[in-house]
């Protein structure tokens, strides 16, 4: 039925890598604070013009505006967390509305601060690889390289540090039983706190990348948002591993949905919900079953 | 001179409250044994002397300092561990991880680790196995040797018996005793009542959230009046 095409795979990875990035922070969220973070991907966008203000305005290299993008979406994501979440010390319900009211705050700023336009990061990078061409068939540029080989070295980099790591392994304690991880004497607040650095980094990181791909918009990351839920959920909520594997399927039916006969390019949202169903319809609690972060 | 003091503590969840009034102490070197029937209030006081749980009224002492109100995770640094009842490994970290876990609050928790190993073998042979993955027997063995890798004065066990086979509630009940002659203070609850009496200096019995006798396990053991009413006669 699907044809295997080398170039909707490449896109697929292109747009899975943003997807992943995306969906860490969202479901280490629903892990710790126990609520679907609706301000999540307009965090992401918040990232996107974080880099795009530290390239273009104060013309840093590209690869420093991406580590600064990044830590604006921590530093904003934690201090979103002490000035607006944990003071509410609330129910989920709260929280979401809440964290709706955060979203349209962050989108707001942008709009003011960067206008409503369309912009993208002035470096290049576009043309699509000779090499490439040649032996595999596909046009892919050094943009989608890059964001493929980053989100690799991203993701390998969390899960060393999740194993391998005394914070990870505290990190792991306090999402599988925060009480016994207080009887045990982690200090659950500053491990919340690394669980938001990470996220909100992470989301930042995705934002560029987004913004590299396509281009840079206030409603970015609010437009993605869905296909983010769709990959925590498939992955297992609240779980790590499975918030990586859901975006990768996630992404890939997106960019897939080309190669499906009859079905329009545009229904590629609706398709990645139908896969979304459909594995779940099989495995109710999510590919990572379930489990907890580790 | 009591290592654990609580006095007059009234607690509960939400609106209810469950303890009226809890006094009990733990004094150096001891072993005091909590029995009492289900609903008691047993593992609520636990809860509430380790943090837990907030006390509505009363004060709790740890060597004379008041730790009323305190965070686990300070109190842990202060020379306490707990051992809950239920939900007392975290099953996705493998054996080592969790005995790490118990080590986070102290400097260097390596060699103490390892005399754990060489005390429970059983625990070296499942080093890189999942927690979850193992027996009630050995969940519970590797909750106790967590909480004992901050080397505490005072430890606080809750059940550590339940739902294990006959054969190994003995061996349970000799590591306990074993904790306890390496110098720990320990105030454990048991609900195999005549057994956990056996093993300790003193005892509780609670009943409706406060004690309703106290005294040696000895005399409590043969106190026909304790017999009938919560030993099963
Ligand atoms: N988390 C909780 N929220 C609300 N009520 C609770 C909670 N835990 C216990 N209770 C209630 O508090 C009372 C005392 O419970 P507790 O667990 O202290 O009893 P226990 O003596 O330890 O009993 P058991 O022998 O069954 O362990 C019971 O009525 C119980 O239903
Ligand atoms: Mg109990």
């Amino acid at each position: 039925m699907v044809d295997f095409d080398p170039q909707l795979v490449a896109d697929g990875l292109v747009y899975s890598s943003i997807i992943v990035l995306g969906s860490i922070g969202l479901s280490l969220v629903y892990d710790i604070a126990d609520f679907p973070n609706f301000a999540h991907g307009d965090l992401m966008a918040v990232g996107a013009f974080g880099a795009l203000a530290v390239h273009g305005s104060l013309g840093f290299p590209f690869p420093v505006a991406v580590v600064t993008g990044m830590v604006i979406g921590a530093v904003v994501a934690v201090l979103t967390n002490r000035v607006v979440f944990e003071p509410m010390d609330a129910g989920p319900l709260e929280l979401l509305i809440a964290s709706i009211g955060v979203a349209l705050i962050y989108r707001a700023a942008l709009m003011q601060r960067f206008g409503t336009e369309s912009q993208s990061y002035d470096v290049g990078g576009q043309a699509p690889i000779d090499a490439a061409q040649e032996t595999l068939g596909i046009a892919i540029n050094v943009r989608a390289v890059a964001i493929i080989a980053v989100t690799l070295v991203l993701v390998g980099a969390l899960h060393a540090m999740l194993q391998y790591t005394s914070l990870g392994r505290q990190m792991r304690a306090t999402s599988a039983n925060p009480s016994l991880a207080r009887v045990s004497g982690i200090r659950t607040d500053r491990v919340v706190t690394a669980m938001w650095v990470i996220g909100g980094a992470l989301a930042a990181a995705g934002g560029v990348f987004l913004g590299l791909h396509t281009l840079i918009r206030p409603r970015m990351g609010f437009d993605i948002l869905l296909v983010l839920f769709a990959a925590v959920i498939l992955g297992g909520i609240g779980s790590v591993y499975g918030a990586m594997a859901g975006g990768l399927v996630i992404g890939m039916v997106h960019e897939l949905t080309p190669a499906i006969p009859v079905v329009p390019t545009r229904y590629n949202t609706a398709i990645a919900f139908v896969i979304m169903i459909l594995i779940l319809l099989v495995q109710p609690s999510g590919i990572a079953g379930g489990k907890t972060s580790a | 001179m009591s290592v654990l003091e609580v006095r007059d503590v009234d607690s509960g969840y939400g609106d209810m409250q469950v303890l009226h009034g809890m006094s009990l102490d733990l004094h150096e070197e001891e072993i005091v044994c909590m029995v009492g029937p289900n609903g008691a209030g047993k593992s609520t006081v636990l809860k509430t002397v380790f943090g837990l749980l907030e006390p509505w009224s009363g004060t709790i002492r740890l060597d004379g300092e008041d730790i009323t109100g305190m965070a686990p995770e300070d109190l842990v640094r202060r020379g306490m561990a707990y051992v809950p009842q239920v939900d007392n490994v975290f099953p996705p970290l493998t054996v080592e991880e969790n005995l790490r876990m118990g080590g986070v609050a102290r400097e260097d928790p390596g060699p103490v680790i390892e005399e754990l190993y060489e005390r429970f073998p059983l625990l070296d042979e499942k080093r890189t196995a999942k927690a979850g993955s193992l027996s009630g027997g050995q969940q519970q063995l590797l909750a106790l040797a967590r909480a004992l890798v901050v080397e505490p004065e005072v430890l606080l066990i809750d059940e550590p018996s339940a739902g294990l086979a006959p054969t190994i509630v003995d061996d349970v009940f000799e590591d306990v005793r074993k904790v306890n002659e390496l110098g720990t203070a320990i105030l454990m609850i048991e609900q195999n009542a005549r057994a956990g009496l056996r093993i300790s200096d003193r005892g509780y019995v609670l009943d409706q959230g406060s004690v309703e006798f106290e005294g040696n396990a000895d005399t409590l053991l043969e106190d026909p009046k304790v017999a009938e009413l919560y030993l099963g006669g």
